[in-house]
């Protein structure tokens, strides 16, 4: 990073020359000024990554600079050099966000180390915040996870509706990350500063819903006991997501949609019109045109959410997602139960791939996390995995040959010894060789470096 | 006002001239569709259960939309006999839910007064809400948890008086939408 550009700060013309000179020869770009004043006026036009600062100078201090400089220009690092040090100068520095703190006279060497350490801090710094945007970048949105064409046109859409506050039908299979979606959709959103607020209306019982939505005044019903702000209210000028809308009472969807058409609604036993500005994201797994025919879900209301819908697409057409879901999955588990299991088999991960998941992600969210607390090494395999019970269930019915079956046993000793081949050998009743054989034969291979 | 549809008001027996057309008037009113008296069955014998000493209220039910007049897109009938159906001690009314026909029995309603005498404002009440509730019923209104509104379900003369001459908030909006379903 000899491109790194440096201002030093300091009245002793000396001290400028030498650094300036010395720092020059390493292949920095370096200017220098004699004061703080006009150290404060290069940097409204230029651009450093590194003060050198002298803490004594006429006019304004060092200390002052540097407060200037944390406050104005945060991403530059400085350096506190001085002739005149002292325990409370040095907290003080530190204490103002200074790199360092060198005493003068110091060796060029040590100064050249700090400023290299200095540079590959900042290389971190920059390459994790590289790493962060290119894998928000690449995975995109709020936990939203996946590198399919399917998922991508999902990113495509949400970054093309996100200026506007239309509001948003989300249908897909229960598990496909529906809430995801609307939270990348707010977040991505002009209101993103604004609340997010969900409401779950299959959840909710219906003779609270009422209120659970609009709030309630005080003395309302029986157990009003206070005054309460209704989710609708929370949402303000942030966003409403009503999850699971199929799921809204007949008469709930009446409500709604007067409140989606005039802005306006009423706290429970309220007579004060409180006005809204939310936008409304809505999701269900359920086929709305088919409850409309079943007269279960109202027409209008529909027209009214459907104005830009999409499709969240189960995860049996997107298994090309399987591998990056799944490795997240596992880092995420393994991080909150704090369990050392840090990787997955080929072999399980070909089961993943295998397996239909109807529950979607979240399905395969539960069947890691579960793999990760039954595992008993570092590594999950296929027998970790509650969906190869299933399928080992649903196979129980068929026959298998006496090598397919000799493979899978040998196959589950190794693996649960860890490969120790003698340990293996032992508990299968056969010498080592045999063993080495029957590896060979079978082509067994260890995934304990997947 | 639709002219070509008719709600059609058949009166079962002598239950008195004013009561079907205080009915007819109502029903006209509610529904926004002209309403007619019109007697479609005059015997209902043939529903009397002789062991209950009353007659079957879907049987009746039955036997009325066979009958209708063509031109009739509703028909509610009104009697002074006692009703049931096997599961309750008695019934005010019932219902074809969505369907064409309805009936009320005024023999509790009007709480043992003769039929001939000018009933009081409550009786003839009562008898109002009971004919609307079961034609909403027809326009494939359900029970309303509302106790104050027309379509809720009433156990009790008490329950009858307590609740109002009109449809909740809700059942206005949901009769509206299944009447216009209904007329396209």
């Amino acid at each position: 990073m000899k491109q790194t550009r440096i201002l030093v700060v300091d009245d002793e013309l000396i001290i400028r020359e030498s650094l300036t000179g010395w720092l020059k020869r390493d292949g920095y770009h370096v200017q220098s000024v004699p004061s703080g004043e006009q150290a404060i006026d290069l940097l409204k036009t230029s651009s450093f990554d590194l003060l050198l600062l002298d803490i004594q100078m006429d006019g304004i201090s060092g200390m002052d600079v540097l407060k200037h400089v944390k406050e104005l220009y945060p991403d530059i690092d400085v350096i506190m050099i001085t002739a005149f040090g002292s325990i409370p100068s040095a907290v003080q520095a530190m204490k103002f966000h200074a790199f360092d703190y060198l005493l003068k006279p110091f060796d060029p060497e040590e100064l050249g180390v700090l400023i290299e350490k200095l540079i590959q801090h900042r290389a971190k710094i920059q390459e994790n915040q590289f790493l962060k945007e290119d894998y928000q970048q690449r995975n995109r949105f709020e936990s939203m996870i996946g590198q399919s064409r399917a998922m991508q046109e999902i990113f495509n859409l949400i970054e093309d509706i996100k200026d506007t506050e239309t509001t948003v039908l989300i249908t897909g299979e229960t598990g496909t990350g529906k809430g995801l979606a609307a939270k990348a959709i707010h977040s991505n959103s002009r209101v993103s500063n604004g609340p997010f607020v969900s409401v779950n209306c299959g959840a909710i019982p219906k003779h609270i819903m009422e209120s659970e939505l609009f709030g309630h005044q005080k003395g309302a019903f029986t157990d009003a006991g206070e005054t309460r702000k209704g989710r609708l209210e929370l949402a303000g000028s942030g966003t409403l997501f009503l999850d699971e809308i199929g799921e809204i009472s007949m008469r709930m969807q009446i409500d709604l949609l007067q409140v989606l058409e005039d802005k306006i609604f009423y706290r429970v036993g309220g007579t004060q019109p409180i006005t809204t500005d939310f936008r409304v994201i809505a999701a269900t797994n359920a086929n709305l045109e088919k409850a409309i025919e079943n007269r279960t879900f109202r027409k209008d209301l529909y027209y009214r959410l459907n104005v830009i819908t999409f499709t969240m697409p189960p995860l049996r057409e997107r298994k090309e997602d399987i591998p990056l879901l799944a490795k997240h999955f596992l880092i995420k588990t393994t991080q909150e139960i704090n369990r050392g299991v840090e990787r997955i088999s080929r072999d399980a991960m070909d089961e993943l791939m295998l397996y239909e998941w109807p529950g979607n992600v979240r399905e395969l969210s539960n069947a890691i996390e579960r793999a990760v607390v039954v595992c008993k090494t570092t590594t999950i395999t296929p027998f970790d995995l509650p969906i190869v019970k299933e399928l080992e269930n649903k196979l129980k019915n068929k026959y298998f040959s006496l090598n397919d079956v000799e493979k899978h046993h040998i196959y589950q000793i190794l693996t649960k010894n860890n490969w120790n081949i003698s340990k293996s050998s032992i508990i299968l009743g056969i010498d080592r060789s045999t063993l080495y054989n029957k590896i060979k034969l079978y082509d067994l291979k260890d995934d304990r470096d997947t | 006002m639709t002219k070509t549809r008719i709600i059609i008001v058949s009166p079962i027996g002598d239950i008195g001239q004013w009561v079907s057309q205080t009915i007819a008037k109502e029903v006209s009113k509610f529904f926004k569709f002209n309403a007619r008296v019109e007697t479609v069955l005059d015997d209902i014998f043939f529903a009397y259960n002789p062991d209950r000493k009353q007659y079957h209220s879907t049987k009746i039910l039955e036997a009325l939309e066979k009958k209708a007049p063509v031109d009739c897109i509703k028909i509610i009938a009104v009697t002074k006999e006692d009703l049931f159906i096997p599961i309750l001690t008695h019934v005010y009314g019932e219902a074809q839910l969505g369907g064409k026909s309805c009936i009320i029995s005024i023999a509790r309603l009007i709480a043992g007064l003769e039929i001939e005498t000018r009933v009081v404002v409550k009786e003839s009440r009562r008898i109002v809400k009971e004919a609307i509730h079961e034609l909403g019923h027809t326009f494939d209104l359900r029970h309303c948890d509302d106790q104050r509104c027309i379509m809720h379900y009433c156990r009790s003369l008490t329950d009858v008086d307590r609740k109002s001459s009109q449809f909740c908030r809700y059942c206005t909006i949901f009769l509206a939408d299944n009447i216009r379903d209904f007329c396209r």
